[in-house]
């Protein structure tokens, strides 16, 4: 990750050298990311040949590589099954609304925690914060079914109580309901450790930019405005351009364990799908061609976020 | 993002453990070199993974097991798995790495052994040559032996008869305390129930002072044994088996009740009890474990009034079990002819698939030997009921050639838990002879289990097994019909599961509006195209019934 503008002035001016040049030169740095590269080639380029799976059919006794050529019939399998459109919209659905809710609640959060003046205070809500982050999603899920129940529930006796929701609501069963308890209970879990980076990032401010802006007259807001903002722009792009290639990722678990015949309508997503069809009922090229497809959507968002905000803003990765 | 990478994980280490297992099989198998190999002691050392209940114990702390062992002169290394098996199975079984032996391992209808050819071995010689029991079996009951043959005929795997259990799994309760209570009569009709469930929910039946904690009904899903399908007989309906996805027999047609309008009738039925608050509000949307627990109420309170279930005690514990009295199918209404209930005798009594061996075992005729002393007539008493000896304290041996089931050594367990807690269970492989109904005494579970059950006797006994029944763990397939049953499914059912759960806890969706288009989008899903290729596979079966 770096800006595009700071390396371009460098490889300008320095001549043309052998890659052995380099190597010999830094080898103390190829060194130290060696465990890194080796774990990228094995664990994740090394897979990739079985990638080949959701073009053939998959033949046991045949191995991965073996089976019958089939061409383009797994991917023209799932866009015309009726659960085509169903699992990509839902899918979308539930990412769209993680990101744009889930997105700015850390840097907010961040912010706050930033003007705490109190060192104390300042780590106990710290740390009040990022705790449910290392809570399981079994046990997340265990929680909400537990505070959500209708008749037993701590959560949705309160909120019908204040007349939020409808009394006879079951909220774990309700397809409305579904991508707000979602989403609420993955910001409520993850706002305080993703918030972690932007404190880090707004610790490195200079505390000079702070006193020429007191100087200049700025009260608390402006200074918020015009100074931590733009000294945390470059990491909340390159962050929301990382969370885009992640457009069509919902998490597995969650949804798969929030699921219900209820909610089905609304949480049935590529991955559970995939889920069900590729791993329990053995489709394995199917389920295979429905991931590969996945990911290429991610990578088009990845890419065009990318470009975008390249054009935009001139900040992007690599 | 985290869930996505462990999928990818999940599915990246699919892919390169199966890679690995291509290259393995020509060099002769990986972990398996270890297997067959003769121990110290003499013995035939085997590996060997048993599926078991989640009650279950450590087998190797069964004595009976040790003693079985002993005498096949083997030595087992097990591996116990007793959840989520069907999601670690697609791994294993696409490694290649199989144990030995697959105890109540591979899927019923045998499309493990399709879907992954080559993996398992073909007993069906072993059995002739090895397995006395087995081939006793395959005699008195020809159709455990079709049960497990394959189109090619071939045998991946051991089935298992266990002679005692009823004909149907789902027994209907109601509490027999609530309706003294109130005054009221055990209902008979659709309509007759609709009034005694608003006099639970109404009138404080349970007389605590509170009216608001009676559940006057609860169920296990739709299509689950415990579940609302148990209702279709009342329109006569006859249904099939214990998780049929909807498909029965009728006429010898096999059809699904999703798109049959006695479907219709019962969503509405039950549309209108919802409404009026009559249902369980969680009956959706909770597990089995709390379906089981609620019902269970708290001490001498009961809180469910109407609901399925196996056995009083297994349903609502000792403190509740003699408030509720089974009683028979309830009509749609007056001038309803026939009613039917649940034909279950196949699931319960037969299993296909209950042990199957690796195509590397390295002694294959010791490992044979060993699965056929399960089998013999004393062993399969121990594997279903517990062991004969002081330690186990399951079952023991009269004088006269009789058995008897004892009663649990620690009385605060019912007789089911402890057996499910004390051995194999019905997860085991075994041949329970026919004539065990007289020679064999039963614990008070499974004598309560006939007794409950006999109020079903006569539905039951005019059920005509050329037409009407559809055991669905006898039908074979080849590969390419699995793979499309498979697809088309997953779409139908997330459409089922969907659309009744809606039209039952919303009031405001209009069944009859909705429905052409429900059947319709269930036979875009695939339903017309597994409907006849089940037909087919029914058609090939009733050949071979008798």
């Amino acid at each position: 990750m770096r800006q595009a503008s700071a390396g371009g002035s460098f490889a300008a001016t320095t001549r043309k050298r052998s890659v052995g040049y380099y190597l010999k030169r830094d080898w103390q740095l190829w060194v130290m990311i060696l465990p890194a590269i080796v774990y990228i080639l094995i664990f994740c380029y090394g897979p990739m040949y079985g990638l080949q799976l959701a073009f053939r059919d998959y033949d046991f006794s045949k191995g991965f590589t073996g089976g019958q050529w089939s061409g383009m019939k797994y991917f023209m399998q799932y866009f015309t099954s009726p659960m085509f459109w169903p699992t990509l919209r839902n899918t979308f659905l539930i990412a769209f609304f993680s990101l744009v809710c889930g997105f700015p609640v850390p840097i907010l959060l961040a912010l706050v925690i930033n003007s705490i003046h109190s060192k104390n205070g300042k780590r106990a809500v710290q740390t009040a914060v990022y705790m449910p982050y290392f809570i399981s999603t079994v046990v997340m899920v265990a929680i909400l079914q537990i505070m959500l129940s209708p008749t037993t529930g701590m959560l949705s006796n309160l909120l019908k109580a204040m007349h939020l929701v409808p009394q006879a609501a079951n909220l774990m069963g309700d397809a409305s309901s579904f991508i707000p308890i979602y989403v609420i209970s993955g910001i409520w879990q993850g706002a305080g450790w993703n918030s972690i980076i932007f404190i880090a990032a707004l610790a490195a401010v200079d505390s000079q930019l702070y006193d020429a802006a007191k100087v200049d007259g700025a009260n608390r807001w402006q200074q918020v405005w015009h100074v931590e903002l733009p000294a945390i722009l470059p990491t909340i792009i390159i962050l929301l351009i990382l969370n885009m290639g992640n457009i069509l990722s919902v998490g597995f678990e969650k949804t798969f364990l929030m699921q219900n015949a209820l909610n089905k309508s609304v949480s049935e997503v590529i991955a559970t799908y995939v889920f069900n069809v590729g791993i329990k009922s053995s489709q394995f090229s199917f389920g295979t061609a429905v991931g590969l497809f996945n990911t290429l959507v991610n990578f088009i968002f990845l890419v065009v976020a990318n470009q975008i905000s390249r054009r935009v803003a001139d900040i992007s990765l690599v | 993002m985290k869930g996505k990478r462990i999928l990818a994980a999940l599915l990246a280490g699919c892919m390169v453990t199966a890679g690995l297992a291509g290259c393995g099989e020509s060099t002769g198998g990986g972990s398996s070199g270890s297997t067959g190999s003769t121990a110290t002691s003499g013995k035939v050392k085997l590996t060997a993974l048993f599926v078991k209940h989640s009650l279950t114990k450590d087998v190797t702390k069964m004595k009976w097991l040790q003693q079985l062992e002993d005498k096949a002169g083997v030595e087992i290394e097990w591996q116990q798995i007793s959840a989520d098996w069907d999601q670690k199975k697609s791994a294993m079984f696409a490694s290649g790495e199989i144990p030995d032996l697959l105890f109540n391992a591979v899927d019923a209808s045998g499309s493990d052994f399709v879907q992954y050819n080559g993996l398992f071995a073909d007993m069906t010689s072993l059995i002739e040559k090895d397995a006395p029991n087995i081939s006793q079996m395959f005699k008195d009951h020809p159709e455990t032996k079709t049960l497990v043959t394959t189109t090619d005929s071939k045998i991946y795997a051991t089935p298992s008869y266990q002679a005692l259990w009823p004909k149907t799994n789902g027994t209907m309760y109601i509490n027999k305390t609530w309706l003294d209570n109130l005054g009221l009569k055990v209902p008979t009709t659709w309509d007759e129930l609709e009034q005694v469930l608003l006099a639970f929910k109404s009138k404080d039946a349970n007389k605590n002072g509170s009216t608001s904690d009676e559940i006057p009904m609860d169920f296990n899903g739709f299509d689950g044994a415990y579940g609302l399908k148990n209702l279709l007989g009342s329109t006569g309906m006859q249904i099939t088996g214990i998780s049929p996805l909807g498909y029965f027999a009728e006429d010898g047609k096999i059809k699904n009740y999703y798109v049959d309008d006695r479907f219709k009738t019962v969503m509405k039925f039950v549309q209108k009890l919802y409404k009026e608050g009559l249902i369980n509000k969680e009956a959706v949307t909770q597990d089995y474990s709390k379906f089981q627990s609620v019902a269970r109420g708290s001490g001498k309170t009961a809180k469910v009034g109407f609901t399925w279930g196996w056995e009083a005690g297994d349903r609502f514990g000792n403190e509740l079990k003699d408030q509720y009295v089974a009683i028979p199918q309830l009509k749609e209404s007056t001038d309803t002819q026939k009613v039917c209930y649940s034909y279950d005798y196949y699931d319960l009594n037969y299993r296909s698939n209950s042990v199957a061996m690796s195509n590397q075992c390295k002694d294959k005729d010791a490992a044979m030997k060993f699965i056929d002393a399960f089998y013999n007539e004393k062993n399969s008493i121990q594997v279903l009921f517990g062991g004969m000896n002081d330690t186990d304290k399951g079952t023991k041996e009269n004088s006269d050639g009789t058995y008897e089931v004892l009663a649990p050594a620690d009385t605060s367990i019912d007789p089911g838990t402890w057996k499910w807690t004390n051995t194999f269970a019905d997860d085991g492989p075994l041949y329970i002879r026919d004539e065990m109904k007289t020679k064999l005494k039963l614990g008070t579970d499974m004598q309560a289990v006939t007794k409950e059950k006999s109020v079903y006797d006569d539905v039951l006994n005019t059920v005509d097994p050329k037409k009407n029944v559809y055991p669905q763990q006898f039908m074979k397939y080849n590969q390419d019909d699995i793979n499309t049953m498979a697809m088309n499914q997953a779409n139908i059912t997330n459409i089922t599961d969907q659309t009744w759960s809606t039209w039952m806890t919303n009031a405001n969706k209009n069944i009859d509006s909705e429905w052409s288009a429900f059947v319709t989008s269930l036979n875009n899903a695939g339903l017309t195209k597994n409907l006849e290729i089940r037909q087919k596979a029914y058609d090939e079966y009733l050949k071979t019934v008798k």
